[in-house]
């Protein structure tokens, strides 16, 4: 490594448990390599301030390779930071700028409570997953490969919207803090599918029901959760969730 | 009918609502537009044209009806939402910068649908409280033809800054309103969301510069 490292200011979101009033608190993080990940950047503030008795500050993270959708962060105002289609966790410091403060919040969202710090309980979309966000399949052989064609216009369809690693950063992103890119890309995943069709009415009254209970905002349709998104899931599906529920109330047996 | 008053209290169920009565108070002011054009046609065709709406009373009162029920639902839930959307964020951040890339313009209407619609409403107060309420001093045009009346109120400096304001206003919300509500209502396709996007954007200038045109010509008149 050559060189200086950049010299840091960082206005990070302390919070002490759900109850606590939390506030911003400053630190001075001196010779950040360029080459450092963001959590790695935090990983070298917090052996500091275990070094110096404090309480490290607390993180979502877990594979560190953008696909497990654990890490999150509000990064100067920016859902995992400035780049596109990125997680947290792929973000480089070389993004940063010597002598910058970078101000890093907690996913603000009421379904999304604040545990410590920077953590906040995502619970909730496993709550909407619960509500339909899946196929029943009867258990047995497995049955023959492609005996059930799918077009593969479609294929590509369910691919793009299964790439949602259920991160939240939509939601995070979103004035209203609604969770309709993620509800979408679920319902979508399964409704362009065969397999998927037999459920399908059911599977997205339940889950809007489910997302609705939870307390996330509706869609104003301003577009930023898809910028935001890590996965690159188009708002094409919140299209599609509309149509579907329209043809779920209108056309379905459910709620007779 | 328990199913229907469950749908159309769903966050999805309201934005439907607020699509359909939108894109209808749209096709409102397509009409209404129409028809105050026929000011450039003349003091008979105009004066023509308001006598004949007039004189079928009991239609003109169920359209009335029907728009004021269309109007109220559109603005009980751009409060109901726009409360809701509130509270779901709860506490804001310090700090927030948008992520699109491909902004037409950094104002983003899209954030500002409230103010936008709340400056159309009081555009709205005003038009209404010139023409059908005549709240205001009326001597100017006291025994007047409708067209002299038009002319008199668009010619009145209160009514010419208002109602401009009010026109920008439209275009403001309608800049994002018109694709919003076809998103809302699951229409979106590669094959025509260009056409969405720039025909929405083209309708609601269209509109704005309508309406302005009469104002600019009425101070001519
Ligand atoms: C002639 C008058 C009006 C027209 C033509 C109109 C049209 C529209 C349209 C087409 C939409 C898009 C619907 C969607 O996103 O699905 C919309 C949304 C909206 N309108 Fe209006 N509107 C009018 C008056 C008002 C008024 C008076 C208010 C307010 C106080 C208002 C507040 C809103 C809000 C807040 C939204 C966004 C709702 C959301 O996305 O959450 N509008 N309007
Ligand atoms: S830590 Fe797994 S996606 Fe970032």
């Amino acid at each position: 490594m050559s060189g200086q490292g950049m010299n840091l200011t960082l206005r990070v979101w302390r919070q002490a448990g759900s109850e606590d009033k939390g506030e911003f608190r400053f630190y001075q993080l001196n010779n950040v390599s360029e080459h450092m990940s963001f959590l790695e950047m935090l990983d070298v503030l917090n052996e500091r301030l275990i070094k110096l008795g404090e309480e490290p500050v607390a993180f979502d993270h877990d594979c560190r390779e953008g696909i497990c959708g654990m890490c999150s962060l509000m990064i100067n105002g920016q859902a995992h930071g400035p780049d596109n289609e990125t997680t947290t966790c792929q973000l480089h410091m070389r993004r940063f700028r010597d002598g910058d403060t970078i101000t890093i919040e907690p996913w603000r969202a009421k379904a999304f409570p604040i545990i410590r710090d920077l953590v906040v309980d995502r619970t909730s979309f496993d709550r909407v997953i619960s509500a339909g966000g899946y196929v029943s399949v009867n258990a047995g052989n497995a049955p023959d490969a492609n005996c059930l064609p799918v077009p593969k216009q479609d294929q590509e369809k369910a691919m793009d919207a299964a790439a949602c690693i259920g991160c939240g950063a939509c939601v995070a992103a979103c004035k209203n803090a609604s969770a309709m890119l993620f509800t979408s890309a679920k319902v979508s995943q399964m409704a362009v599918l065969p397999q998927g069709k037999p459920e399908r009415a059911r599977r997205v009254l339940n889950m809007v029901a489910q997302m609705d209970e939870e307390g996330f905002g509706s869609c104003t349709n301003t577009s930023e959760c898809e910028a935001a998104c890590p996965a690159g899931i188009s708002v094409d599906n919140i299209a599609r969730l509309n149509r579907e529920y329209l043809k779920a109330v209108v056309f379905s047996d459910e709620g007779v | 009918m328990n199913w229907l008053r469950c749908a159309l209290s769903s966050s999805v169920g309201k934005k439907f609502l607020m699509a359909i009565t939108g894109l209808a108070l749209c096709g409102f002011l397509v009409v209404h537009l129409a028809g105050n054009l026929l000011l450039f046609a003349g003091a008979e065709a105009y004066n023509a044209y308001a006598h004949k709406l007039h004189d079928n009373e009991d239609l003109l009162h169920v359209a009335e009806t029907g728009l004021a029920l269309i109007f109220f639902t559109h603005l009980y839930l751009a409060f109901k939402l726009s409360a809701e959307n509130r509270i779901a964020r709860g506490r804001g951040y310090a700090e927030s910068q948008s992520k699109r890339e491909n902004l037409i313009s950094k104002v983003r209407p899209e954030t500002w649908m409230l103010v936008t619609g709340l400056g159309l409403l009081a555009y709205m107060l005003l038009h209404l409280a010139d023409f059908t309420l005549e709240f205001r001093d009326t001597s100017h045009y006291e025994g007047l033809e409708p067209f002299d009346k038009a002319v008199s109120l668009l010619t009145d400096p209160i009514s010419v800054v208002g109602y401009l304001a009010g026109f920008a206003f439209l275009f403001a919300h309608l800049s994002h309103g018109i694709s919003s509500a076809f998103q809302s209502l699951g229409l979106n396709h590669p094959k025509y969301n260009a056409v969405i996007k720039w025909g929405g954007l083209g309708f609601a200038l269209a509109l704005a510069l309508g309406n302005a045109s009469l104002v600019f010509w009425a101070q001519g008149q």
